[in-house]
Parts: C-alpha cells; sequence; structure tokens
C-alpha cells in the first residue's frame, strides 16, 4: 500500500489516526496530535473534514424504513411456531399415552428387579428339578415304602419306631415314604426285611440309586 | 473502548443473559435496540427491504437460540453484527441478489420529509459508497458507521486483521477520490496510489 499524500511520517500518522479520532476511541495523546498537525497540515485538515462528513453521512438514519414492530412480532411467531408444532391436541394426547405406557413398563422391570433381588438373596432351591438334574440326595440306606391305606398312624409310628427307622421324605403322590435307620445298629436289609414281614405294609423296596 | 461502549455492553449481556432464560422481553428489547442499526448495516450489502427483513429476523433467530453459549470473547454488538453479516452473505447467495441500484429504489422509500441536508449527504454518500465493493462498504459501515476497532471488524467478518486494514485503506483511498468532485469539489490532492 502507498498513501495518497505526498507527504512525510506525519501525514501518513494522521491518515492512521482519523478513523480512530473520530469514533473517540484514539487515545488522548493521539488526538492531541493529530489536532496538533492539522493546524499546519492544509491537506490532512481537508482529509480529515471529509472523513468527518462521511461519518456524519453514515450516521443517518437508513433510508430504508421497515417495520420493527411487524418485524419483531413474526420473529415471535417464528419462535412459537415449532412449539405449536410440537405439542397439538392429538399429539399431546399420545405423549400422555405414551408416557403412561412407559411409567407401566417402568414399575414392571422395578417389580421384577426387587423379586429377583429377593428369591437371589435367598438362596433357596428351587421347587422344582429338571430332568438332567441329579435328584436330591437320599441317606444311603433308605427304603422307600408304601403303608397300607387302613394303616393307623398309630400302628405306623410303633412299627418304624420298633424298627429304629425314621421318615426322611415323604409321602410323595403315589403315597410312598422314604424312611432310614435311625442309627447305624440297623442295617438296611434286616429293615427291609422286617418291613415286608409287617402287617398293613403294601410295599418296601431299597433305594439303590437314581437312573 | 469507552465508557458509553462499555455501560452499553453490560446492558446487552444482561439482555443475554435474560433471553437465555427465555425472557422475551429482554429479546423484544435487545431486537428494538439493534433493529435500526442492522438495518442500516446490511443495506451496505442489499437495499432489498424484504431480504433485509429476513436477514434481520434471521439474526435474531440465532441470538435467541445462541444467547446462552455466548462466551463472551468479544463485545454482544460485535458478536450480533458477526451473526448478520453472514446471515446477509448466506441470503444474498440463496437469493442470487447483487446489491441493488440507487435507481431500482422505488421513490416511497425515500422520506419526503428529509431535510435538504441530510437528503444531499445521503446522496453524496450514496454515489461514494457505489464505488466501493460490497468488502470496502461493511468496513467502511462498521468502522465509521457503527464505531467498531478493526479487530472488531476482523471478528465479524471472520478474516485477519490485515484484511481489514488493506479493505478499509482502499476504500478510503477510493473514497478521497471521488468524494470531494460528488460535493462539488476538486480533490484536495492527486491521486497517488500505486
Amino acid at each position: 500500500m502507498s498513501y495518497p499524500m505526498d507527504t512525510g511520517q506525519d501525514c501518513l500518522r494522521a491518515w492512521e489516526a482519523m478513523p480512530w479520532v473520530l469514533q473517540e476511541s484514539a487515545t488522548q495523546e493521539q488526538s492531541q496530535w493529530l489536532d496538533r498537525h492539522l493546524v499546519h497540515c492544509a491537506s490532512c485538515r481537508a482529509e480529515f473534514e471529509q472523513q468527518n462528513r462521511l461519518r456524519l453521512a453514515l450516521s443517518l438514519p437508513t433510508e430504508i424504513h421497515i417495520d420493527a414492530n411487524a418485524g419483531l412480532k413474526r420473529l415471535m411467531d417464528r419462535i412459537d411456531a415449532p412449539v405449536r408444532e410440537e405439542t397439538p391436541h392429538r399429539l399431546r394426547s399420545g405423549s400422555w399415552l405414551t408416557r403412561g405406557l412407559v411409567a407401566a413398563v417402568m414399575v414392571q422391570a422395578i417389580a421384577i428387579g426387587a423379586l429377583s433381588m429377593k428369591f437371589w438373596s435367598a438362596g433357596e432351591a428351587p421347587a422344582y428339578r429338571t430332568l438332567s438334574e441329579e435328584s436330591a440326595p437320599v441317606a444311603a440306606g433308605s427304603i422307600r415304602v408304601v403303608p397300607d391305606a387302613s394303616m393307623t398312624l398309630t400302628d405306623w409310628n410303633a412299627l418304624l419306631h420298633s424298627l429304629r427307622l425314621q421318615v426322611v421324605g415323604g409321602p410323595n403322590d403315589m403315597g410312598a415314604y422314604t424312611v432310614a435307620p435311625a442309627n447305624s445298629t440297623v442295617t438296611t436289609q434286616q429293615a427291609l426285611k422286617q418291613l415286608r414281614a409287617a402287617r398293613g405294609i403294601r410295599l418296601a423296596e431299597p433305594i439303590v440309586g437314581t437312573p | 473502548m469507552n465508557e458509553a461502549t462499555i455501560d452499553a455492553d453490560a446492558t446487552d449481556r444482561m439482555l443475554l443473559q435474560r433471553m437465555s432464560t427465555g425472557d422475551r422481553v429482554a429479546l423484544a428489547t435487545m431486537y428494538h435496540s439493534y433493529h435500526g442499526r442492522l438495518c442500516r448495516f446490511l443495506s451496505r450489502l442489499t437495499r432489498r427491504t424484504d431480504v433485509i427483513e429476513e436477514v434481520v429476523n434471521d439474526c435474531f433467530w440465532i441470538v435467541w437460540q445462541k444467547a446462552g453459549e455466548f462466551r463472551g470473547d468479544s463485545r454482544v454488538s460485535t458478536w450480533i453484527m458477526g451473526i448478520a453479516y453472514r446471515c446477509g452473505l448466506k441470503t444474498l447467495r440463496q437469493h442470487g441478489d447483487e446489491p441493488v441500484e440507487d435507481d431500482a429504489i422505488p421513490e416511497d422509500r425515500i422520506p419526503s420529509s428529509d431535510p435538504d441536508e441530510d437528503r444531499e449527504l445521503r446522496d453524496w454518500l450514496s454515489k461514494g459508497l457505489d464505488r466501493l465493493s460490497a468488502d470496502q462498504r461493511v468496513v467502511v459501515e462498521l468502522v465509521y458507521g457503527v464505531g467498531h476497532s478493526l479487530d472488531d471488524v476482523a471478528t465479524i467478518m471472520q478474516c485477519p486483521v490485515g484484511t481489514v486494514k488493506a479493505r478499509l485503506f482502499h476504500a478510503r483511498v477510493k473514497l478521497r477520490n471521488v468524494l470531494p468532485s460528488l460535493a462539488g469539489e476538486s480533490p484536495v490532492l492527486k491521486e497517488s496510489v500505486s
């Protein structure tokens, strides 16, 4: 760039300072220096006057008239437009339905979670057994016994007591009990023999293992 | 930055903060405060009132949405002017427009109640600005009309300060050549720009 004046450094400095002095953003020192320069430099004085006229012309209200209130109203309408689109009555109803369904699912999920926690913390064995699982452990020497339906409880208890046997399981759906020797002095074979000979016992079979 | 500018910026920041919470009264206040200067600024890019109005609202639509994101790296006015400038360029590209010449402006857009002196000054300015490129007109408007610094203008136009300096320099040289003759005077000095 070269400057449009055939003058020295002072005019160059004045040229650069003019816009900022005019918009009052120049330092006081810069403004005072320019004032002093303009006093004895007709060229810069003319340029400064023209710059000042330019600033005055640019500060005039625009000749293009646009209604600010109407523009603001259109802006507000535009701001409201997306809100209206998102919340019409039908959509809002759907929204409540959706919220209700979501809430129901959440409640169910919480309930399932709580139940899972309860079972997990209880550590109980399940009330069912799969075919691949081993059957519940049975004490060694256990016998499966089916008493006759006419046998009284007193007779049943007396028999078990005399044979030193105790019920460890049953009765199952077929009315069978699992009994085992109460102590090691009784052998399974002896007990089995006596059970089979006892009145009121329909079946007595040793439990030898699970298939 | 003088005291009035600092006060104005503090007010603008307060309004912007309120706008970020959805305060529409603050939006209306700021809209009215900036409407005149934005219209004048944008009129340096185009004379089409429909485009100017569209750009002003595009600008404030963004200001409303981004009020909470203003980081305060510049004055609020610099930020808003930058948005308006970019919206203006985008809209002009969409419309495929160039600035409308003076003779295309309907008479009813020029207020008949203008004092003669103002009308003469406007005419003088308009003819002078017609000799400048759009970028040069924008720089002249921002520096002389709005009172922005070179750094502000660089932020608004998203270009280096050196580019702003060059645009301002060339604009001043051109105006210096044409304005005196437009005012019925002879140029004070002979042109010596290389």
